[in-house]
């Protein structure tokens, strides 16, 4: 009963199917001297601070890491519904691509907070609310691939995927809420904060170079991944 | 015929099976028991850390129990091609998601009514007025649970690995309600109220309805086929 699968390669390529290599090259540049400019500010612009010495300087990658591990999810969740309602290889791409992305940064998520947190804290890990839904994020997106690398047919795999997309991301404020319950040590929001941004103008400024440079690196890794996947698919037909 | 009608056949037909068989009732029973009684002999029956330590290990019994009987239910489907003949016969889909969903819960609530007693003598447990909250917590976490494990069943039996998937795709997306669910069992086991527990009880009602809702919705897109 399943519809047919488009034909790959067909016709009305899009953003979704092979990339153009002068606009992965024009992506790539302007990621590379994005996370330059941020590297460089995080390291001799911002001010360093009082209390939490040089360990603060993660927050640079941490934050702007943690943003695409929330941002690529909602990716996997609008292409999981787009994967239902067209039933497109072309969005199982995006949703698998950015799954695989979102994997790579909320690791290092995973990665930087527990290196700032030794020196700060005096603990690599605690069970903070903030903490543990990262730590669920990251096991909603390994179950996710877990589970894409178990279904061997094309089409099935997509369908299967993409509900079980939708069901973990709507799942998400559950973990919120479930693991807010608990009291939080981690630091408050210092941006997003009711009476304006908490922090020096040197920092935010350094911040947001930050968020601007990882999601052009998202968005590279992103396309790169996808005209990967649309290549091999392209091997497979042909093949 | 409507879908609550469509689900009673569907579940009154798997119930037949199961009460021909027992393989549920006795197999995955008897292993929740067995899990109850490896804790009670490893672990506090006094003292302070006894409410939290028996609200985990009744809950950790419960969800290998829920996993174990819900990877089978779909798998028996699958063994003789009867999901085919389900599949053409005039049900409709979210008929047979609401009937496999039914069935599992009642076999699941026949398991809990004869474990939940024998986990309270055997832990030593005096919950006193906590019964009717242990109750509507373990009604509440296990709807959720059971919903949400029955439509991803029915994607894990047609993965290569079979049933053993399962437990990988359900324990991640149910870990709220299993926090939810511990955390309003050890109130209920210190003789706690509803009232005491209200926002367990609260997220434990959206996980349910969410899980059910999802399930309904989504059922369709995973066994066309």
């Amino acid at each position: 009963m399943s519809k047919a699968t488009e034909p790959t390669g067909s016709p009305r390529a899009s953003v979704l199917d092979r990339a153009s290599p002068r606009g992965l090259a024009i992506l790539g540049a302007s990621t590379a001297v994005l996370l330059a400019a941020t590297i460089a500010g995080a390291l001799f612009l911002a001010p360093g601070d009082a209390i939490q010495g040089p360990a603060q300087r993660i927050f640079y990658i941490h934050v702007p890491s943690a943003w695409i591990g929330g941002l690529a999810f909602l990716v996997v969740f609008v292409a999981s519904i787009a994967v239902l309602a067209t039933r497109s290889r072309r969005w199982d791409r995006l949703a698998a691509s950015s799954a695989e992305v979102g994997v790579v940064f909320t690791l290092a998520v995973m990665l930087t907070g527990p290196l700032w947190a030794r020196p700060v804290w005096g603990a690599f890990w605690q069970w903070d609310p903030r903490l543990t839904s990262y730590f669920v994020l990251l096991l909603l997106y390994l179950s996710y691939l877990a589970l894409r690398g178990y279904v061997n047919e094309p089409m099935r795999r997509a369908r299967y995927s993409a509900v079980l997309g939708i069901v973990a991301f709507l799942n998400i404020p559950l973990v919120y809420f479930s693991v807010q319950w608990w009291d939080s040590l981690h630091p408050g929001p210092v941006v997003a904060n009711p009476e304006g941004p908490q922090l020096p103008g040197s920092m935010l400024a350094v911040l947001l170079l930050g968020l601007l440079a990882f999601t052009l690196l998202y968005l590279l890794l992103l396309w790169l991944r996808i005209d990967l996947t649309a290549r091999r698919e392209d091997v497979e037909v042909t093949a | 015929m409507t879908v609550a009608v469509e689900a009673w056949r569907v579940a009154r037909k798997d119930l037949r099976l199961e009460l021909r068989t027992r393989d549920m009732l006795t197999a995955i029973g008897l292993f929740a028991l067995l899990i109850v009684v490896v804790a009670s002999f490893s672990l506090p029956t006094t003292g302070a850390e006894r409410d939290p330590v028996a609200a985990g290990v009744l809950w950790i019994a419960l969800l290998f129990a829920i996993l174990l009987g819900i990877g089978r239910s779909l798998a028996l489907e699958h063994e003789a091609s009867c999901i085919d003949a389900l599949l053409t016969s005039p049900i409709s889909r979210e008929g047979i998601y609401l009937g496999k969903v039914l069935s599992n819960l009642l076999v699941v609530a026949a398991i809990q009514v004869v474990l939940l007693p024998l986990a309270v003598v055997l832990l030593q447990l005096e919950p006193g007025r906590g019964v009717g909250l242990l109750a509507v917590v373990t009604a509440l976490a296990t709807i959720a649970l059971v919903s949400v494990a029955t439509l991803l069943s029915s994607m894990a039996v047609n993965t290569r690995t079979r049933e053993a998937i399962l437990p990988v795709l359900v324990v991640p997306v149910a870990l709220p309600v299993l926090i939810a669910a511990v955390q309003g069992t050890e109130v209920a086991l210190g003789g706690g109220t509803p009232a005491e527990a209200g926002s367990w009880l609260a997220l434990l009602a959206a996980a349910a309805v969410l899980s059910l809702s999802l399930g309904i919705a989504t059922f369709r897109h995973v066994i066309e086929e």
